[in-house]
Parts: structure tokens; C-alpha cells; sequence
């Protein structure tokens, strides 16, 4: 073949016309201004949104769940935590295909009947039902393995609470969100949630992840919370009211236990309770902590806190002696009564006897602003500083608008109303020498603070009374073995229908020990007695007795009363 | 002249490849880190789920019944209980 060079074809010999050359050109320039066009809106204009739609395709943000903290008791055992849970959802479109076999084991396993369940996959717009939350992981995992078309999982925490009712008014519980709603789950809210993190990944293509695109902001866990209760002594004071409100049948109890020293609530227990993990079973009235949300007329408990006063101001001396007669005593144009004749008493036997027109003459002597300011002082009208939801003033009017004839009666405890918290708060005045010490129910670590209400010598004088009313002549049911305790039992009666009954009645004792060095002031009420013993002396002073004498004994406090030991060191126990 | 192109064009090659190591070995620690984490994760919850179960199994209600109801224990009292430093205690007639 003969090679024919380039400028030489016999193609290009014939004369072609200029504008096809042209042409070429014109298409060829169109063409490259096309794609440049293009590459300037791809890589120019629309490029963000590209990129989203590539990092849509391998980055995935995941959320890093964080725990609540937990809540522990004084010795650091568990009283609240969290573990993970799973929440069980359906798409209902999906879930169709369910064989009705499946579906009964589905039913079975989230402890449900299946028309239940029926029913809420029955609504085909939803993409998205709720079947249960909280299901534990054991469960969970079961109902994975039943490989359900359209049931999936997500995952959630669950609260658990070991204690359950025992505690459940101090501890609270969270809603299903996790957040706290009632007791120290609402209180310490902020303290014990975290914060969930977040970190933006790239995944491969089996899922698996292969590098952090951005820092990780790291999940934050809720911080543990220490609380100053004991949970033994709280199950000694849950199982002492249970026992009374058994054996005298009354509508409810509660008792507080603080710790003298420290001002920590050691225990705090109120009933009617509920179980924390079974919502079914609550009833709202048994929601409310009895302890610090409700309040009642003290009745004699207050009384202390009178003499104290007019002791403390030189207004009587402890041999002023007060003639109450009869029992019965004309004060301002109404009667004030006593339960029982006790002739002339000193401001001791005033206590000891609960003699109601003995406190009406100290209160005599007292001036309305005086009484107000004391009272005030010992907290009352205000609510403790404890952060707990709910917490309860109390009421204390204004001392201008007192009459003569209700200055009276609060020197013995009607017209005015407390929280049984308050009460026992401002007992830790004579169990401390004078001071009250403020409150807490997280431990504490640092010295607390308190304010001077009497003075030593009065708070010492008033203790010994105290002492003598829970003694043989006194409230004698509130005495504990090996130790020696002080205290003032109450029986207030109730208001009902704006007039005081005489059937209804909350006895209360109010009392600390040992007297020698007082460690703990313990606080009772029973609400409603019915089985005809109301006194607070006959009902509330054996539970006061009881949880004393526990206390004590779990404090590893060392008697200071004398008493017969029927065991010598060094001998054997003979064999029971 | 060619002769350093060649060692050159090695050298880029054993650079390119030392880079694709390099990076499959960097995912496929990230990936057992990533592991290590969830494990970790995973004995936490593990602890408290064990914590859980340990307040569960102790507590003061369920010990309080065992004691009682099937170990026939009775509570201690300070009469048969004898105090090591008994000299504090004061000798009698303390109380009023």
C-alpha cells in the first residue's frame, strides 16, 4: 500500500466550504463551555448541598446516652440507679405481616393481651407506635430472637429502686423521660442528670465505625448522690409505724430521725407509702409525704418551747408554781380544760402533767410579740431549707392579731400549724445546748451551722424536765432500755368540719437520747387512732421507744442509764 | 538521568503504598478501640446492674425476715450486752 502523507490526502483536495470548519469550531468551544458551565454549578453553586448528601451517605452523628447518677444512702448502699432498658416500637405497616402465633409471644413476653396489641398496630397512618417502654434487657433480648417484622427497639434507661416503698418518699422517682418528679429525684434533678454527648462518625460499609470526623463532645454522667439517711434505721421507722398503724388502726404515720450533732435527717418515713417501681398500685394520697408536706396543730408538743421562753426571759423561775385546780379554768370567756386534776404545779410538773392552764398562766405572763418572735426563730411559719418539693410553712399569724385567749392556746399548741420536720427541727434546741441546727438530706461533710435560740442553762433546765416528762411519772411507754430519754408526747385533736372533733386525734411524741449527750431527736405522729387509745403518750410514745432503742443499738451508742446485765464478761452463755 | 527517575518513581510507589497501610491500620485500631469503649460501657452497666442486685438481695427487709422468721434471731439488748468500756456508764440513779 502506498503510503500517502497527510497534506497529500485526496480527501482534503477537494475544497470544502470555510463555514463547516467553522461550525466545528463553534460546537467544539460549545461543548467545552457546557462543561465548564457545569463544573462551575456543581463545584460553585450546589456545592453544600452535594457535600450534605455525601456525608449523608458514610457520616452518621451518634448520640452517647448519659446514666443519671445514682443515689446512695449514708454507707453508700444503692437506693436508687440506673440500668439500660429498651424500649419496644412498631412500624404497623410493616408489623402486618405478623403471624398471629407471633404476635401472642410477642403479647406474652411484653405481658399484655393481644387485642391490646391489636389494637394499636391497627392504626396504619403511624409510622412510629409505642409498644412498651422499660422493658428490661432480658426481656428485650427474647423478644429479638422472635425476629417480629416491623418491631424494633430503642435504647432508654429504667430506675430501679431495691428499697422500693421503704424509702420511696425520700427517694422520689423520675418519670419515664427519666427526669425526677417527686422527693430528692426532683430536688437533686440538675445534681443527678447528665448530659448526653454527641460525636460525628464515618461508617463503612459493613457499619462499622472508622474514624471521628469532629472532636467527640463526651457524654457527661450524672453525678452520684449521698444522702444522710440510714437505710437500716429507715426500715427500723418504716417497720415501727407499720406495726402501729396495725395495731391502732389509724389512717397514717410518720417519723422523722435527725442526727443531733449534724442536723442530718437520718430518717424520714411517711405512711401511707407506695412502690416506686409499680405505678400501677399508687395511689395519689399516698404520694404525699406526710413528714414535711402536711401540717397539723401540734397540741402539747409545743409546750416546751413556752416554758422555754418564759424561762429564758426570768418571767418564772423552775419553783414558780402555777394553781390549774380543778382541771377546769375560766380564761376570756372560754374554758380551757386539763385531762386530769393535778392541783399545784412547777413548771416541770407543768410538762410532766401536759396541763394545759399551767401553760395558759405562763403564757400570761408572756407578751404576744415575744411568743411570735421565739417561734419564729425556732422556723416555724417558714419552710425548712431543704430544697425538698413540697416542703411546708406551717402557719403562724401575725402576733397583731392575736387575741388574749389564742396567745393562750399557742402556748400549748392549738391555732398555730407545723410540719412534724419543723417539730423535730426545733427540738434539736434542747437536745443541743440551745442552738438548732439546720437541716440537710445530704451528708455532710462540713460542721453545720445553727442559730442560738435559749441559752444553755435554759435548754439544760428544759431537758431535765423533759427527761422527767418521759420518765415513770410522764409518758413512761417512750422509755427505752439503758438509755436515758427526754421527750413530750401530744394529742391534738382535729378540725373537722371548722369545729375540733372528739373522735378524731393525731398523737404525737417529740423526743431525743440519750439525755446525757443527746444523738438523735426522734419525732412521731400517728394521724387517727381508732381503736379508742388517742393519747400520744399511749400511742405514739411505744413507737418513739421503739426507734430509740433500734437507733441507738445500729449507732452503736453506749447506754447511759444504769440498768441489770444478765451477762458477765468471761462467762459462757449457756446454750439456748 | 533515567536511572534516578526510576529509583524516584520506587520510592513514590513504596510512599503510596505505606500510606494505604498506614491508614488501614489506623481504622483498624480505631475499630478496636472503638470496641474496647463499648466493653467498657458495658461492664459499667454491668457493675451497677451487680450493685442493683446486691442492694436488692440485702436489703434491710429481707434481711429483717430471714433474721427473724427463719433464723428465729431476736434483737439484742443492752442487759445481755456486754460494753467494753463500761467505766463511762454512769454507776446508778442517773435518771430522776
Amino acid at each position: 500500500m502506498k503510503r500517502v502523507p497527510f497534506f497529500n490526502n485526496p480527501v482534503l483536495r477537494g475544497q470544502l466550504p470555510a463555514w463547516r470548519s467553522r461550525l466545528v469550531l463553534i460546537l467544539l468551544f460549545g461543548g467545552f463551555l457546557t462543561l465548564a458551565g457545569r463544573a462551575l454549578f456543581l463545584q460553585g453553586i450546589s456545592t453544600e448541598f452535594l457535600q450534605q448528601q455525601g456525608e449523608r451517605r458514610y457520616e452518621r452523628t451518634l448520640t452517647l446516652p448519659s446514666t443519671r447518677g445514682k443515689i446512695l444512702d449514708r454507707n453508700n448502699v444503692v437506693v436508687a440507679s440506673s440500668v439500660p432498658a429498651r424500649a419496644i416500637w412498631a412500624i404497623p405497616d410493616d408489623a402486618r405481616s405478623a403471624t398471629p402465633q407471633q404476635l401472642a409471644a410477642l403479647a406474652k413476653l411484653l405481658d399484655a393481651n393481644v387485642a391490646d396489641i391489636r389494637k394499636r398496630l391497627a392504626d396504619e397512618d403511624k409510622n412510629f407506635v409505642y409498644l412498651k417502654r422499660q422493658v428490661p434487657m432480658e426481656v428485650a433480648d427474647k423478644i429479638k430472637q422472635l425476629a417480629l417484622p416491623g418491631i424494633h427497639q430503642q435504647p432508654e434507661p429504667r430506675r430501679y429502686y431495691p428499697d422500693g416503698e421503704v424509702m420511696a418518699h425520700v427517694v422520689g422517682f423520675t418519670n419515664v423521660e427519666d427526669q425526677g418528679q417527686e422527693g430528692v429525684e426532683l430536688a437533686f434533678n440538675q445534681h443527678l442528670s447528665g448530659r448526653p454527648g454527641s460525636r460525628r462518625v464515618i461508617k463503612d460499609r459493613l457499619g462499622r465505625v472508622i474514624e471521628d470526623v469532629q472532636a467527640v463532645t463526651l457524654p457527661v454522667d450524672g453525678r452520684d448522690l449521698r444522702l444522710s439517711v440510714d437505710t437500716r434505721l429507715q426500715y427500723l421507722v418504716y417497720k415501727a409505724l407499720t406495726d402501729a398503724i396495725a395495731l391502732h388502726r389509724a389512717r397514717g404515720a410518720a417519723a422523722v430521725i435527725i442526727d443531733a450533732r449534724t442536723g442530718e435527717i437520718l430518717s424520714l418515713a411517711s405512711l401511707p407509702t407506695f412502690n416506686p417501681s409499680e405505678r400501677a398500685s399508687w395511689q395519689v394520697s399516698a404520694l404525699r409525704n406526710q413528714a414535711i408536706t402536711d401540717t397539723f396543730e401540734p397540741g402539747s408538743i409545743m409546750k416546751p418551747f413556752t416554758a422555754a421562753l418564759a424561762l429564758d426571759l426570768s418571767r418564772i423561775s423552775p419553783n414558780t408554781t402555777f394553781e390549774t385546780g380543778n382541771g377546769r379554768f375560766q380564761y376570756q370567756g372560754s374554758t380551757i380544760s386539763d385531762v386530769s386534776r393535778n392541783g399545784t404545779l412547777n413548771v416541770a410538773g407543768v410538762l410532766r402533767r401536759s396541763s394545759n392552764i399551767g401553760m395558759t398562766m405562763i403564757a400570761e405572763k408572756l407578751e404576744s410579740r415575744e411568743m411570735w418572735d421565739k417561734f419564729t426563730e425556732l422556723g416555724l411559719g417558714q419552710a425548712p431549707q431543704l430544697g425538698f418539693p413540697g416542703a411546708a410553712p406551717g402557719r403562724l399569724r401575725p402576733w397583731e392579731r392575736w387575741r388574749l385567749i389564742e396567745k393562750a392556746t399557742m402556748a400549748y399548741g392549738y391555732g398555730l400549724s407545723v410540719s412534724l420536720l419543723q417539730m423535730a427541727r426545733a427540738y434539736t434546741v434542747f437536745a443541743r445546748n440551745g442552738d438548732m441546727v439546720s437541716l440537710t438530706l445530704v451528708k455532710r461533710e462540713s460542721e453545720p451551722t445553727s442559730v442560738k435560740v435559749f441559752s444553755p442553762k435554759t435548754a439544760g433546765l428544759v431537758r431535765e424536765m423533759l427527761e422527767a416528762a418521759a420518765g415513770p411519772d410522764g409518758a413512761k411507754l417512750a422509755q427505752v432500755q439503758g438509755y436515758r430519754v427526754a421527750g413530750k408526747s401530744g394529742t391534738a385533736r382535729k378540725i373537722v368540719d371548722g369545729k375540733y372533733s372528739l373522735s378524731r386525734y393525731r398523737s404525737s411524741f417529740v423526743g431525743f437520747a440519750p439525755v446525757s449527750d443527746p444523738r438523735i431527736v426522734v419525732a412521731v405522729t400517728i394521724d387517727e387512732p381508732q381503736t379508742g387509745v388517742y393519747y400520744g403518750g399511749a400511742v405514739a410514745a411505744p413507737v418513739f421507744s421503739t426507734i430509740v432503742g433500734g437507733s441507738l443499738r445500729l449507732l452503736a451508742v453506749q447506754p447511759d442509764a444504769p440498768f441489770e446485765s444478765t451477762v458477765v464478761a468471761g462467762l459462757q452463755e449457756p446454750q439456748r | 538521568m533515567g536511572r534516578l527517575s526510576l529509583v524516584l518513581a520506587v520510592v513514590l510507589m513504596l510512599c503510596a503504598i505505606s500510606l494505604v497501610t498506614s491508614r488501614y491500620q489506623s481504622r483498624q485500631l480505631f475499630i478496636d478501640y472503638d470496641r474496647a469503649q463499648a466493653k467498657a460501657r458495658d461492664l459499667e452497666v454491668d457493675w451497677r446492674r451487680l450493685q442493683l442486685d446486691r442492694a436488692e438481695l440485702a436489703r434491710s427487709a429481707r434481711v429483717d425476715h430471714a433474721a427473724r422468721e427463719t433464723l428465729k434471731m431476736i434483737a439484742i439488748v443492752p442487759e445481755r450486752t456486754i460494753y467494753i468500756n463500761q467505766a463511762s456508764v454512769p454507776a446508778a440513779g442517773a435518771a430522776p
